[in-house]
């Protein structure tokens, strides 16, 4: 999995390539953290390349966005692909997340 | 048509994962399976392979178990076999996926998935091993 960060206005975004799994999951974490750590409370996970997320890769997912939102801040998703929106669907995520079709518009949904 | 049944042996290793995966591909290949098939079978090995792997041993040493794809027609049967000590991942408490994100646990959802991806899921413990046993029944081929 690679991870590359931008900004759009306030928001950071992580746009994710690949697979986030058992083995790839710690990076993204350790990536939020140190995010959090340096004041980041608008985060939006650009999906768009994102080909698997397992479980664990929801764990992570769930625990930012409840750091964040414990922080006074929130998460959003842009672009989820096929396979990723089935987990999501499947783990009640649409339901709980902001999800948009492209990073701008989820970092607009939490702006 | 593949060999209706193949075994792999992992490590407790993290980094099996990929191989796990590959094996998974490999195998279903021949029988042509929707996307769907792939994810779902992807998700709910690694589920329960991460869990022996994370969980497993306590010991900190190196440990082998193995992984079993077998399939008659359309239905594949995964086994998954390990000699670490008892543990049943279905007995978990099944998690509410329609709770508010604040009151929502952080655990539990592979199991869910486990349970939502496969026909059927089953455990038993013998001589000494955990067999989890996975069924699901390929969509039609195109």
């Amino acid at each position: 999995m690679d991870i590359t960060e931008s900004k759009i206005n306030s928001a950071t975004v992580l746009a994710l390539s690949g697979r986030l799994d058992g083995l790839t999951s710690p990076t993204l974490e350790k990536k939020v953290d140190a995010l959090l750590a340096a004041g980041t409370r608008q985060l939006v996970f650009d999906c768009g390349q994102l080909l698997y997320a397992s479980s664990a890769g929801l764990r992570v997912f769930l625990a930012s966005a409840k750091k964040l939102k414990s922080a006074g801040g929130q998460a959003a998703f842009a672009a989820l692909t096929s396979p990723v929106h089935e987990v999501f669907e499947l783990s009640g995520f649409t339901g709980v997340f902001k999800v948009e079709s492209t990073a701008a518009a989820a970092a607009a949904a939490i702006a | 048509m593949s060999a209706p049944r193949q075994t792999i042996t992992l490590r407790n290793d993290l980094a099996e994962i990929t191989r796990l995966a590959e094996f998974v591909d490999a195998f279903c290949e021949p029988l042509e399976p929707t996307p769907k098939d792939v994810l779902s079978l992807h998700l709910a090995l690694e589920e329960i392979v991460t869990n022996v792997i994370n969980h497993g041993y306590a010991d900190g040493q190196p440990h082998m178990f193995t992984v079993e794809l077998a399939a008659a027609g359309r239905r594949v049967t995964v086994i998954v076999i390990d000699d670490a000590p008892a543990y049943d991942p279905l007995a978990r408490a099944e998690v509410d996926i329609t709770l508010p994100l604040e009151d929502r646990p952080i655990g539990g959802l592979g199991v869910h998935l486990v349970k939502k991806l496969m026909d059927s899921a089953h455990y038993e413990r013998r001589d000494g091993r955990n067999i989890l046993t996975l069924v699901r029944t390929l969509g039609a081929a195109t």
